[in-house]
């Protein structure tokens, strides 16, 4: 009993021992639990805070429509739509992995192109979204906004962005340009976030700064399935500045209707001589600059670029051509500025004439000739013997018064020089000397000579002014309010011709549509339309022998360039088409075009194309229809 | 049954207490689940039982629930078994009796259960520690309703029942030695149980919590956004009901495994000063009871029920500050549950019975 009671003491102390055993163990538990907060909540609280706001708050750009921009008479031309990007923020990212196959999965688009995209944004700080999908269907944004309920995909957001429509017909393609985000070289060069959408070709490009408008922000809270609370604030886009163009759009319309329903390609240029104003300003083919809007695919693009047809280039400034007889206005021109002739000097041809020991050849056996004659028949003798007289730099002078040599001016990208050749130009090209009779050819537009059709239509403006004319495609600009119109580009020479030049030239032109000349198919009752027809070879004849049955199309190039009415003109411009062998098949066109320009002038209806035989859009009468006569010319051209 | 001399020796700031952290408890449910919800007024409900319970565990002397105490075991295992059977099914595991009213979840009331029947072994004993043939009753008692629970499946609740067996263990003088034994056999044991006796995703669980941002997007996801939740919380906290982190859903089930995250970034290390410091208390002041009491079996009693409060305190604090692998232990008193809440006032009832009754006969 004793020892009995001994023990249960015993067990009784070590029962209190362990007891505060455990009342020891638990407060070091409770002393380290406290520590684990303190650190946290105290000491590591700044790191904690902004990932709790980077969890629940996030910033969303909003993009700034571009500029809206009209024609001349206000007809809107391209503006924007409201279209659905849907990107990946990595920041939200649990697996980005999964999130790419799931998001390929739901919206069907191509996985492997969405690792690639992502791949390149890599670097990238990764609260930026990278856009995967542009301009999302309503299918895929159902789909991945259902996803997103299911608490999947917390790191795709969708965002509406405006996008650009241009014309559905891809109208003035090449001109109005097209967007596209911006290069790795526009990034680098700085202003831009990579990513954005800017101006890659045409006027998109050349007034991009104004075009472009300033983006603005929204930051929002979001919950852990990336769905949107509320707003926090939020900056508004402001719009792009609107830009109203000197283009006539119907005018436009009926220059590329002359091109499909002929069936040729090539490019025109219709300018306002008083004002440089640019009416009209095409190439063809082209391309469809909506395709650009919500990002170009590859396939589209490669083939875009491979074309042989080159629908990316602007023929109107980046297309070299010999200019053929058409350059005899220049010649005309110059000669009697120059005074080397008056309009009453006459020069004999008997079919040709022979000059540094070499026949050159006339088309036909004219006999006397001044010059406004000499313009009509197109005289090959009267303008060798003209341009012998000149001599080549004083051709190249005046064709670059004339804004035919050096750049047009014109506010696009990427204009390419004509050449005029000189004396100068040569030995700094070849080291060679210039020989006179290399003169001879100049002087019917061969040889050397080699212009853009915006070129050809500026020298035709300015001699039809009288006065050197600079091109331009924006007459003013607004921000929604009044419009503010921009100031007229100023003549980098300013010349004035002689009143006798001016109708001397005038007439001649005027004869050749009107009189026993080349151009008739242009002519229109009542309207004295002046204008003068040319052929470009595109070979010469030992080439053609050589080159036969390569495929290419080796047929001659056809201009016409134009001025109307004779007396101060009120259009000034030039048809250039591929192959078409014959200037005069090339008049149609600007005769529809300058029939537009009078009915919308005058109010009455527009004219409609009337099929032109002898073009490769001419089908056995009557036509079916335009539209299949115009997609007949692919077939016709090869 | 109930003197009303009792009364006075009844621990009435450790009864306040409790009820202390019960009600932050309801507040921060309120908070959790966007207002007065469908679980805010579940907690409520199960408050006022689990008082009317807490009354009924208190006014009967407690050596008469002990003695009684294989009635009160075999009818859980009864129950446990029934829920085998008949249980509800929620979210893949079956743990519930369907009693028309409300559901039941019977393993909550296995650790009390177990509790009173392991003091009624060892109190019984009257050698300083216990044989051997008592350890292995001692374990045997402790593994059925341990696999029942674990077959439901919930390890959580299952594991819960081994400090309670620990515990008591230890208090009934098993000699320091076994517990140096156990730990040795722990340690080597690991290696081996990694290699055969774990399922993979068992294993990725441990990984996780060694490297969460391996696995940004399960568990370690879970682990990083209540370091985040906690440590965005500072000093004073983001205000009564606008934490991000548990408000907008970055935290998963706030108003039950991470209640405590929610309090700590709401009320910030202040809260979180105050609700440990309850929690505290109310171990320190059940220690005294146990310390206190008239007999040994009244001392396992209160410390087999403490046991397991202890351990999910314990575990479920750390693993809303992301210091623990993610398991779905909830805090008892604090977190949502009605079956928690009724079963862990029923302890404190037998807890307050062991103090109040210490000068009895």
């Amino acid at each position: 009993m004793r020892i009995g009671a001994f023990g249960v003491v015993e067990d009784r102390r070590r029962l209190q021992s362990r007891i505060t055993a455990l009342r020891v163990v638990i407060s070091v538990i409770f002393v380290l639990l406290l520590g684990g907060f303190w650190f946290f909540q105290v000491f590591q609280h700044a790191k904690f805070r902004e990932m709790a706001e980077n969890n629940h708050q996030r910033t969303l750009p909003l993009r700034a429509p571009r500029g809206v921009m009209f024609d001349r008479h206000g007809e809107v031309l391209v503006e924007n739509r409201a279209s659905f990007n849907i990107s990946i923020m990595r920041e939200h990212s649990r697996d980005l992995d999964r999130t790419m196959r799931l998001l390929a999965k739901v919206t069907g688009a191509d996985e492997a192109g969405m690792r690639e995209t992502v791949e390149r944004h890599r670097r990238e700080p990764s609260y930026r979204p990278i856009v995967v999908v542009q301009d999302a269907t309503l299918a895929q944004v159902a789909a991945v906004t259902a996803r997103r309920l299911d608490f999947e995909l917390p790191d795709v957001v969708v965002q509406q962005v405006p996008t650009r429509r241009y014309p559905a017909d891809a109208l003035g393609a090449h001109l109005l340009g097209y967007v596209g985000e911006a290069s790795e070289q526009q990034v680098a060069d700085g202003g831009v976030a990579t990513g954005t959408v800017m101006g890659q070709s045409g006027l998109e490009r050349t007034y991009n700064q104004i075009l472009m408008g300033t983006d603005g922000a929204r930051r929002v809270v979001v919950n852990s399935v990336g769905r949107e609370i509320r707003t926090l604030d939020e900056e508004a886009p402001t719009e792009g500045r609107r830009v109203q163009l000197t283009l006539d759009a119907s005018m436009q319309r009926a220059a590329e209707e002359g091109f499909r329903t002929t069936g040729y390609w090539g490019s025109a240029v219709v300018l306002e001589p008083a004002s440089g104003d640019v009416l009209t300003l095409v190439s063809l083919p082209a391309y469809d600059p909506n395709a650009f809007a919500a990002g170009i695919d590859k396939a589209t693009w490669q083939q875009l670029n491979t074309d042989e047809l080159r629908p990316l280039q602007n023929r109107a400034i980046q297309g070299r051509y010999s200019p053929g007889s058409t350059f005899k206005v220049v010649m005309a021109t110059a000669a009697l500025e120059e005074g080397v002739i008056t309009p009453e000097t006459k020069i004999f041809c008997a079919g040709g004439g022979t000059f540094y020991g070499r026949f050159f050849q006339c088309l036909g056996h004219h006999g006397w000739m001044d010059v406004r004659h000499a313009l009509e028949k197109s005289c090959n003798t009267f303008f060798y013997t003209v341009g012998n007289q000149l001599g080549v730099d004083r051709i190249h002078d005046w064709s670059e018064k004339l804004g035919l040599a050096t750049k047009s001016g014109v506010d696009l990208p990427n204009e390419v020089e004509s050449i005029i050749p000189s004396t100068a130009w040569k030995l700094q090209r070849t080291g060679e000397r210039w020989y006179p009779g290399e003169t001879i050819s100049v002087a019917i537009g061969q040889g050397q000579v080699s212009v853009t059709p915006m070129s050809m239509a500026v020298m035709m403006a300015s001699v039809a002014r009288g006065q050197r004319v600079t091109p331009r495609l924006v007459k003013a600009t607004s921000n929604g309010g009044t419009w503010e119109p921009v100031q007229n580009p100023t003549a980098a020479a300013p010349v004035t011709l002689k009143p006798d030049t001016v109708s001397a030239v005038h007439d001649g032109l005027w004869m050749a549509v009107n009189g026993a000349g080349t151009a008739v198919r242009a002519k229109i009752a009542g309207r004295d339309v002046a204008g003068k027809t040319g052929t470009a070879q595109v070979i010469s004849l030992q080439g053609r022998q050589r080159a036969r049955g390569n495929g290419k199309d080796l047929r001659d190039h056809g201009w016409f360039v134009f001025m109307v009415p004779k007396d101060n003109p009120e259009l000034a411009g030039v048809i250039f088409a591929e192959h078409s062998e014959h200037g005069y098949l090339a008049a149609p066109i600007a005769r529809h075009i300058i029939e537009t320009y009078y009915a919308r002038k005058e109010g009455r209806p527009l004219p409609v194309m009337p099929a032109v035989p002898g073009t490769p859009g001419f089908t056995a009468p009557p036509p079916p229809t335009r539209a299949v006569a115009g997609g007949d010319d692919e077939g016709g051209l090869r | 049954m109930f003197e009303r001399r009792l009364s006075t020796h009844l621990d009435w700031s450790l009864l306040v207490a409790v009820l202390a952290i019960a009600i932050i408890g309801i507040v921060m449910i309120f908070s959790a689940t966007g207002g007065a919800s469908r679980e805010y007024w579940t907690q409520i409900y199960a408050v006022v039982l689990g008082l009317g319970a807490l009354v009924v565990c208190l006014v009967i002397d407690y050596r008469t629930l002990v003695d009684k105490a294989h009635w009160i075991y075999l009818a859980l295992v009864l129950a446990l078994l029934a829920v085998l059977l008949f249980g509800v099914v929620r979210g893949g595991s079956r743990r519930w009796l369907d009693l028309g009213v409300f559901n039941l979840q019977p393993s909550e009331f296995a650790k009390a259960g177990l509790a009173l029947i392991l003091a009624k072994l060892l109190g019984d004993v009257r050698r300083a520690s216990p044989s051997m043939q008592d350890l292995f009753l001692a374990v045997a008692l402790t593994a059925g309703p341990l696999l029942l629970i674990a077959n439901e499946p919930d390890l959580g609740t299952a594991v819960t029942l081994l400090p309670v067996l620990g515990v008591i263990v230890f208090a009934a003088g098993l000699p320091v030695r076994y517990l140096g034994i156990a730990a040795v056999v722990a340690v080597v044991s690991a290696p081996v149980a990694w290699m055969f006796a774990l399922q993979d995703y068992q294993k990725e669980r441990i990984v996780t919590f060694l490297a969460p941002e391996q696995d940004a997007r399960g568990a370690g996801y879970q682990q990083i956004q209540a370091r985040i939740t906690v440590g965005s919380g500072g000093v004073t906290g983001k205000g009564f009901m606008k934490g991000t982190q548990g408000q907008l859903r970055f935290l998963p089930v706030a108003h039950n495994d991470f209640i405590f995250s929610v309090l700590a970034e709401e009320q910030g290390f202040v809260g979180v000063v105050v609700a440990l410091g309850l929690y505290f208390f109310v171990i320190i002041r059940s220690l005294d009871a146990a310390r206190l009491s008239k007999d040994r079996v009244g001392a396992y009693l209160v410390l087999g029920v403490l046991a397991c409060f202890m351990f999910q305190v314990v575990y479920n604090i750390t693993m809303s500050a992301g210091l623990a692998p993610v398991k779905g232990l909830t805090l008892p008193l604090l977190s949502y549950g009605g079956s928690s809440m009724i079963a862990t006032l029923a302890g404190f009832g037998l807890i307050l019975n062991v103090r109040m009754r210490r000068f009895t006969n």
